[in-house]
């Protein structure tokens, strides 16, 4: 079977700063993948240009087989693609129900009774059907963040990115995000984290990347990673987060 | 004595104040609304990211912002218009061409104040650049503009007093007319400030309205 993501040779630059010099790997279907690494390593940046929300600058990502950043149609490309932001971004002119069915209406992926139906079966797979009615304003960090997961599944997307989704949450409410993305990966969704959540990676992904200056330094199972680096700087960053 | 005399004095003075504040609403409403439409013309030259109209963006605020209004009214009216338009019409131009670089401004900040996670989250979803202006970016733009906007409004109302210069009939041109007749500066200025102060008053009412019922956030 054809891996569902392929990304080789990336490069990325922000004028001067080479963020992404060198970067190749694949994701199977239905294989969640945790990015580790630094800060300022590139691991936000290189999951951002798997959206095309960042142009490359060289190499190619190939996804469902199609070429990324040659797609004519962004938007409609884009269905397959759900992603999930460190700050949530909510929309908070909408109400959560809103949120969920803002794009699926719009793009006229489903009609509106559909759409709300099918918002209502996403809120209550992330337990927060009771809020169907709220505005984001009203919800705590971590119910933004279920709410942020059940949008981006409204579209269907066959691979879900994660951009460090517990990062601005207060410690009491990661878990219950973890455990709608552990919920996730269990229906065999297709996942790529970018997170410093090392239990998350260890207990839900089956590979773990280690990414430092705009390189792949380590690719291993996270046991094999966490139990045995191979290198001096994945040991070293290791050390200081577990 | 000279207190009931005074008022009596506004009593009779009134019809004739109302239809120059008439006049003054009148190319008020006409130059802010004729400056909205520029305005956003000027504001999407601004971040539309083309250099050059960037630049023509750029240029007419500057010069707008950097002449008095006075001048620009004289010059323009005197100077180019001439005979070609009316003189409402003339000041309802000169107006907007006053008020469209700061109503630019304005509506370039509110877009701008918006956090660009919330477009990244509406593209990632695939809707479109202009679909998440017009559903995502505009509404929360346009509640984050409703107080500049209103003081914008206020102020270029007060500015149509600056417009006497080209001799339209507003309410401060209403009352020099009267003045030049009997005398009453103190009697007609006070009238017409109280004229403007009211007018101002309701509007800046008017508007807390319609800010608190635009609020989504404190639900």
């Amino acid at each position: 079977m054809a891996p569902i993501v392929e990304v080789k040779n990336v490069r990325k630059v922000f004028g001067d700063l080479e963020v992404i010099k060198d970067i190749s790997f694949t994701l199977d279907e239905g294989e969640v993948v945790c990015l580790i690494g630094p800060s300022g390593s590139g691991k936000s940046t290189m999951l951002r240009c798997m959206n095309r929300l960042e142009h490359i600058q060289g190499g190619a990502i190939k996804i469902l087989g199609e070429d990324l950043h040659q797609v004519k149609n962004i938007n409609v490309f884009r269905e397959n693609i759900g992603m999930v932001f460190q700050h949530f971004n909510l929309f908070p002119n909408y109400t959560v129900l809103g949120n969920l069915t803002l794009a699926p209406t719009t793009l006229g992926k489903y009609g509106k009774d559909e759409a709300v139906k099918k918002a209502e079966a996403l809120l209550e797979r992330v337990g927060l059907s009771d809020k169907r009615d709220a505005f984001p304003a009203t919800l705590s960090g971590g119910q933004k963040q279920r709410v942020a997961i059940a949008r981006a599944l409204a579209m269907d997307p066959k691979i879900m990115l994660f951009d460090e989704p517990t990062s601005a949450l207060d410690p009491e409410m990661v878990g219950e995000v973890l455990d709608v993305m552990k919920a996730l990966a269990k229906d065999g969704m297709t996942m790529m984290v970018v997170t410093h959540e090392m239990g998350f990676a260890r207990e839900v992904a089956r590979r773990v990347i280690f990414m430092d200056d705009g390189y792949i330094v380590e690719e291993a199972p996270p046991l094999e990673m966490f139990e045995n680096p191979k290198t001096d700087r994945c040991r070293a960053f290791l050390s200081s987060v577990l | 004595m000279i207190v009931i005399e005074y008022f009596i004095n506004f009593g009779k003075y009134i019809p004739a104040l109302l239809k120059g504040a008439r006049l003054t609403m009148i190319i008020a409403l006409g130059g802010v609304a004729l400056a909205v439409v520029i305005g956003v013309v000027l504001c999407i030259f601004a971040i539309s990211g083309i250099r050059i109209l960037q630049r023509i963006a750029n240029f007419y605020i500057t010069m707008v912002r950097g002449i008095p209004l006075m001048i620009l009214a004289l010059f323009l009216y005197f100077g180019v218009i001439k005979n070609s338009l009316n003189l409402v019409a003339s000041a309802i131009l000169i107006l907007s061409i006053n008020a469209s670089a700061y109503m630019a401004e304005i509506f370039r900040a509110g877009i701008q104040a918006i956090d660009p996670g919330q477009m990244e989250a509406a593209r990632s979803l695939g809707l479109g650049y202009f679909r998440t202006m017009q559903k995502i970016i505009l509404p929360q733009a346009f509640k984050i503009m409703i107080p500049s906007l209103m003081n914008q409004f206020i102020s270029s109302l007060k500015d149509t007093a600056i417009l006497s210069a080209i001799s339209v009939n507003e309410l401060t041109m209403t009352a020099k007319v009267i003045i030049a007749r009997n005398y009453k500066a103190f009697e007609l200025y006070s009238y017409a400030a109280i004229m403007y102060l009211v007018i101002i008053a309701v509007l800046t009412y008017l508007s807390k309205i319609v800010e608190r019922k635009l609020s989504y956030d404190k639900r």
